[in-house]
């Protein structure tokens, strides 16, 4: 018997979606259950030969009318659970915060599928006054649509696009290939012509767009997984002591480890795109962080500090 | 002794089909040798399953006997409760829900998909967003939607609060609601809250007709509280990083423009280390003009920095400053 490996709880939870959901289907190829709920055929019959064992008196044994044939998934008269179970808490929010994301996305429509399913979401789930806003601006909008078409039309763009990494801005033909939001600020992945790599842009710091007409190749790669996002090729690393109020850019930017120093201070070593993102990085988390290696960074953030103060020179309200 | 899935399975079976409140006694005697013999171990055993179908959400109720078993707790599950609402869903309002889950993938999402009957998918969306997640969110949400009241710690204090909804703007989460030691509508930022959310009973308040959750919150001039009153800074941005920051706040937030391209932009404040985060990201290309207490603040960051030689000097003994 499989699926030892999995808690009571996890086995039980699991049964009581899969329940109603085959009561519904009727009869379903073992394989197509163990895909839709992204499991292996081994754990669903493990599961399902052990909901067949239920049974309260008068019904010993005879509960859950389930059985395996032919690789096939029967259910017969269905008694209980044919409903599943109310959506707990963390899913509810799930659901929610998903789909009201959704609707703040570029082309989403209140009036097309996603808002009626919300209404109906939200008849079930009560008026909870959840507002999720993803920031746009007119300018912001019209780029996003510019470049969401491009990806569409599978198009090379030439942008003037802002690095502040070095401050500079330089013009480069991209074809978009995914766009997304995250923390604040929406972002484009796409094929960069002059490094000939997969490089993800902020769309804010595009300055300008042109088309170009130039159809480029489609993509068969699957979308990357939101984790790598932020790749990054053989960049120079930092490492950097952090106190617990600066522990979050360790969830905000790659980090390639962590090692805890106790009292919730830790080191972590990033790729660093530049001198001038990690100036900035330093800035922001001012005392809170201190450059361990290399040594030539040990001084990069007050130095930093001591040119910003420059403008700072003469008091003004 | 029966696998303890069959026994769970059974135990959520009796308590939907039971008529009446059941004890701890006559479960065990329906679920006939599944349930150790000894008092105590069984006790054990039973409440180890009851926090077991709690957390995964099957809604046991419980009462206290009187009469002949007096004292006793008896147990059953309210069927209303336990099941999912029929959302009557079609087709293309499934498949947009699918779509949101795989667009945002929060945690949760997929289990929550399957309850309804919807297929997750695992990619192929063009535009994503990732929305933060902080634990203290669903208990919240429920709250919210139930109209039940709120108690948490907040910056070292206890908080009892009407929740009117949630509220996710530049990247945090904020619970806006009526709060009860101050007796006004209040902003708290979710992330913030130490500790569990303890919430109460269903309709304990009710929401303001026509409440405007943004409105509120833009209006509430103490809205974080401790860290100032100012809740818009004006920054002098160079003509370099000008258009850039124009698109990231739009045009609206431009209160001048100077010679040579420089702008003048007003931005939200009140959140001290957000506004300071965004301003130093602008490098030397920038300049909080005031009011005067922003501006200092800033200041004292940078100055910090310049002079704050003792930590590192006792972490770093090579290093000379």
């Amino acid at each position: 018997m499989t699926g030892s490996r999995r808690s009571a709880e996890e086995r039980l939870r699991r049964l009581l979606v899969m329940l109603p959901w085959l009561m519904e289907q009727g009869e379903v190829p073992l394989a197509e259950v163990a895909r839709h709920f992204r499991t292996s055929p081994e754990d669903v019959a493990a599961d399902l030969e052990l909901a067949a064992m239920c049974g309260l008196p008068p019904f010993v044994d005879e509960l859950i009318d389930v059985f395996i044939d032919d690789d096939v998934v029967v259910v017969g008269v269905p008694r209980l659970f044919t409903k599943p179970l109310r959506l707990t808490a963390p899913e509810g929010f799930a659901l929610v915060a998903a789909g009201r994301a959704a609707m703040e996305l570029p082309g989403a429509d209140p009036a097309g599928p996603l808002g009626r399913g919300l209404q109906k979401l939200a008849a079930a789930l009560g008026d909870d006054g959840v507002v999720v806003e993803l920031p746009r601006t007119e300018a912001l909008d019209a780029l996003i649509d510019t470049v969401t078409d491009a990806m569409r039309r599978v198009e090379a763009l030439v942008v003037r696009y802002w690095t502040p990494s070095r401050d500079e801005v330089t013009e480069r033909t991209i074809t978009p290939r995914q766009v997304f939001h995250d923390r604040g600020e929406w972002y484009v992945v796409a094929d960069d012509e002059r490094s000939g790599e997969r490089r993800t842009f902020r769309i804010d710091r595009i300055e300008s767009v042109e088309h170009t007409g130039e159809q480029g190749v489609p993509d068969d790669r699957d979308p990357l997984p939101v984790g790598e996002w932020f790749g990054d090729g053989g960049l120079p690393r930092v490492t950097l002591r952090l106190t617990a109020a600066a522990t979050w850019v360790t969830e905000r930017y790659p980090v390639d480890g962590i090692v805890e120093l106790g009292d919730g201070t830790v080191e972590a070593r990033f790729p660093v795109a530049s001198e001038r993102w990690l100036e900035r990085l330093l800035l922001r988390l001012g005392n809170d962080a201190e450059v361990v290696e290399p040594r030539e960074w040990r001084t990069l953030g007050r130095h930093a500090a001591a040119r910003l103060l420059a403008r700072y020179a003469g008091e003004r309200v | 002794m029966v696998d303890r899935v069959e026994r769970l399975t059974n135990l959520v079976a009796l308590l939907l089909e039971t008529t009446r409140p059941l004890t701890l006694v006559e479960i065990a005697g329906e679920l006939d040798g599944q349930y150790p013999d000894k008092d105590a171990t069984r006790r054990a055993a039973f409440e180890r399953d009851k926090a077991a179908l709690r957390d995964i959400g099957v809604p046991i109720e419980a009462v206290v006997l009187t009469g002949h078993q007096a004292g006793a707790s008896a147990y059953w599950v309210d069927r209303d409760r336990y099941e999912l609402a029929d959302l009557r869903l079609e087709p293309d309002e499934m498949r947009a829900l699918q779509v949101a889950v795989a667009a945002t993938r929060p945690t949760g999402g997929q289990d929550a998909l399957w309850k309804l009957g919807i297929d997750a998918v695992d990619g192929g969306v063009e535009i994503t967003a990732s929305v933060p997640e902080v634990a203290a969110l669903p208990v919240l949400r429920d709250a919210a939607a139930r109209r039940a009241s709120v108690r948490f710690d907040y910056r070292g204090k206890s908080r009892h609060l009407d929740p009117y909804g949630l509220l996710l703007r530049d990247g945090f989460w904020y619970v806006v609601g009526f709060d009860h030691e101050h007796g006004e509508p209040r902003t708290y930022r979710v992330d913030r809250i130490d500790g569990a959310v303890a919430a109460g009973e269903r309709g304990e308040f009710s929401r303001p007709e026509g409440f405007d959750l943004r409105a509120a919150f833009t209006t509430d001039p103490k809205q974080l509280g401790a860290e100032g009153d100012a809740t818009v800074a004006r920054v002098r941005v160079d003509a370099g990083r000008a258009a850039a920051v124009e698109r990231e706040l739009g045009a609206e937030r431009i209160v001048a423009r100077r010679r040579g391209g420089v702008i003048e932009v007003e931005v939200p404040c009140a959140n001290v280390p957000a506004f300071r985060s965004w301003v130093l990201g602008l490098l030397d290309h920038a300049e909080v003009l005031g009011p005067s207490e922003v501006r200092a603040h800033v200041v004292d960051w940078l100055t910090g920095m310049t002079t704050t030689t003792r930590r590192k000097r006792s972490r770093s003994p090579r290093k000379a400053s």
